[in-house]
């Protein structure tokens, strides 16, 4: 067991390395195979791009929540079946976030929803248009938001129609 | 010069069960370009997960997808579990290993049947959906419903496997498995089959990779990466198996991959009932769920099915996240299809195992319906039918 | 009874609609029209186009972005039309009811012959259905 979690320390320490201590504000390791960090958002691109380098090659999902202090991006990452999720908080008045498809072509899509869905601008991306909401959605009506919640948006609509 | 046309193909369309619509761009023969439009099977689930109490959310999380309701419900109860820190039975876990398996030798057999639909090779199609009967006769005997078994809950299993049951599942597969490796001989042999599916649909190694595919899409392109071998749950960790890979990168592979899939599945099954341990299949559990953020991830047959849990204290979620396999194909699937033929679309599609019902979860309104948007599904519908049986 | 009225009723096509549900309806309807159960012994075939159709059966919970094209594809059936409703789905909202997104009742946005209960109902319960349709036609008009 040691040894298993051996592994998982020495990328959280070499993930340190690279980032600086003060950018990496949190991490645990809570049973073998899951790794969770928290970087500091100006990170991001620099943080991805090292665990990219390490095998971390596949993306899972980006999942995107609002938590206490503001939205709460996190990256699904995955190494051969180790799974390396990494937080990113943005505050909820000017939510906006580096994007990674340089990085990982395949977030293209996870990026859209995460926009769409909670309201998070990933700058740089090549094409953030509704992938998944009606092209009539009123704007600034992000159903993940708490503020949004089920009768708030059926009033929200029938007062639009 | 030539020029370019748009087809919208979708929603309602005679070869998908389900509705979605996409936008080609064609020049002459070939596709230039696609633009997917999903959203029409959302129904707001992950946003009303988090209305319910857990018990009340595994009914919902089941009905996310209808034919990989034992993936989605697998995931779930693990997650809920993780955050609870119980631990499941091993009788439980074996009972879900076969039933996950079941429901793979479903899917595959299902798949198969689609794709010589499409192909045009319609006994194929007739005999694998036969046979899909005895696979679904099984899951009813099991769990006492064709879809939808509502075999798993919080803690563990609702139902147990009796000796008559176990020994009416090893003859069922038995044969599953007998006929699975005719239909292998068929595909690898048949001159219609592989004019249609070698070298159809590419996907190289390094977008699949990079455009981060999964499942049996992913395999084969040669990628060996399968959330069963590399982050076991349920009791897949003692249970031996191999991960099927192909090196083809085409439709062809793929058939294959699933047709090896489905071989594997059998030894799996007849591996679990003959190593079954005794003992109870479930644990009470609190209904409250400490505070949590758990990440849980099983093989669905389509591909890596990845669920989020944020939990807080009380009897509902605080957020809970879904991604179904076929979002994450997507991508590679518009990859596929550009430079490809127009007559190839329908195959090239029903390729990667699209389930559309599971990848649209999201809040998802349109009460103002003035959106008028060149749907000329029907005219345009019928000249991909007959372009399709012109080659 | 006419000649039409007999071709029709011994030859009926359907048009199957996924109206935004789980696909686990949709597997019994195709289900159906396998060997085992047979509907093309009643003269029924899944047909794909809405112009060619008599009865429309549909699966699935309405969802608000579906509702348009589901009133396009019956407009475009020609008469007589009958729509059946498989699962619970489209005849409450089934188990998403209380989702925003979803109409409580395919009979909001469509008029609906037959309801055919079950989550999902059974392809026998399925043929009953259509049959039932079938038969309310039969003797309905003269």
């Amino acid at each position: 067991m040691s040894s298993l979690f051996r592994e998982h320390r020495d990328i959280i320490e070499r993930l340190k390395k690279e980032i600086g201590s003060e950018s990496l504000i949190g991490y645990e390791i809570p049973r073998p195979r899951r790794i969770w960090f928290s970087v500091r958002k100006e990170k991001l691109v620099d943080a991805i791009t090292h665990l990219v380098g390490e095998g971390f090659v596949h993306l899972s999902t980006i999942t995107g929540l609002e938590g206490e202090n503001g939205l709460e991006v996190i990256y699904h990452l995955n190494r051969k079946g180790l799974e390396a999720s990494l937080k990113v908080e943005v505050p909820i008045k000017q939510p906006v976030l580096p994007t990674i498809t340089s990085i990982i072509p395949g977030a293209i899509l996870y990026e859209r929803e995460v926009h769409e869905l909670l309201g998070v601008v990933f700058s740089g991306h090549p094409n953030l248009s509704p992938l998944i909401l009606p092209e009539d959605w009123p704007e600034g009506v992000y159903p993940l938001r708490k503020k949004w919640t089920n009768e708030e948006i059926k009033k929200k609509l029938l007062k639009g129609s | 010069m030539s020029s370019i046309i748009k087809i919208p193909f979708g929603p309602q369309h005679p070869s998908f069960k389900e509705p979605e619509n996409f936008m080609f761009k064609v020049d002459g023969e070939y596709v230039v370009d696609v633009t997917p439009r999903i959203g029409y099977a959302h129904r707001g689930i992950e946003k009303a997960l988090e209305d319910r109490t857990y018990i009340l959310d595994l009914y919902l999380v089941e009905r996310i997808c209808g034919i990989c309701s034992q993936a989605h419900t697998t995931c779930y109860t693990q997650a809920v579990e993780e955050a609870l820190k119980v631990d499941v039975p091993p009788r439980a876990k074996y009972i879900r290993t076969i039933v996950a398996e079941l429901e793979r030798i479903h899917n595959h057999y299902y798949w198969l049947g689609i794709v010589a639909h499409e192909i045009g090779f319609e006994t194929l199609f007739m005999y694998t959906w036969r046979d899909r009967e005895i696979v679904m006769d099984l899951l009813e005997l099991l769990s006492g419903n064709r879809v939808q078994y509502a075999m798993n809950m919080i803690g563990g299993v609702r139902r147990d496997i009796t000796p008559e049951i176990s020994s009416e599942i090893m003859k069922g597969v038995k044969v599953l498995g007998e006929r699975m490796e005719y239909y292998k001989k068929i595909c690898s042999n048949e001159r219609t089959v592989l004019t249609r599916s070698v070298n159809v649909g590419i996907l190289k190694t390094k977008d699949a990779i990079s455009l981060c595919a999964v499942g049996p899409t992913l395999r084969a392109s040669n990628v060996k990466r399968d959330v069963r071998a590399d982050d076991p749950y349920a009791a897949y960790d003692e249970i031996p198996f191999h991960a099927v890979t192909y090196d083809g990168c085409d439709i062809a592979s793929r058939i294959a991959t699933r047709c090896d899939e489905v071989i594997e599945s059998v030894e799996i099954i007849r591996y679990a009932l003959g190593h079954l341990p005794t003992g109870s299949i479930e644990v009470i559990v609190s209904r409250l769920v400490p505070s949590a953020e758990i990440v849980s991830r099983v093989e669905a047959p389509r591909g890596e099915n990845m669920h989020y849990l944020k939990s807080n204290g009380t009897d509902k979620p605080e957020r809970y996240k879904v991604r179904a396999p076929t979002l994450a194909n997507l991508t590679a699937l518009c990859k596929m299809l550009i430079g490809g033929y127009i007559a190839d679309i329908p195959v090239v599609i029903a390729g990667i195992d699209p389930c559309f019902c599971c990848m649209d979860r999201l809040t998802f309104v349109d009460v103002n319906n003035d959106k008028s948007w060149g749907w000329k599904g029907e005219k345009l519908r019928r000249y991909g039918i007959k372009w399709y049986k012109k080659q | 009874m006419g000649l039409i009225k007999w071709a029709r009723t011994k030859s009926p096509w359907l048009l199957h609609f996924n109206s935004g549900g789980c696909a686990g309806c949709d597997i019994e309807v195709v289900a159906a029209s396998n060997p085992k159960f047979d509907i093309e012994r009643f003269g029924m075939l899944l047909k794909g186009s809405p112009r060619h159709s008599d009865i429309l059966v549909l699966t699935g919970p309405i969802t608000f972005q579906i509702k348009d094209r589901l009133e396009r594809i019956y407009n475009q059936m020609p008469e007589p039309k009958f729509v059946i409703a498989i699962g619970s789905c489209p005849i409450s909202g089934g188990v998403y009811r209380g989702c925003y997104s979803v109409h409580e009742g395919a009979d909001k946005v469509v008029p609906v012959d037959v309801y055919v209960p079950g989550c999902p109902p059974k392809p026998e319960a399925i043929i009953d259905g259509i049959i039932k349709v079938l038969k309310n036609y039969k003797e309905a008009t003269p």
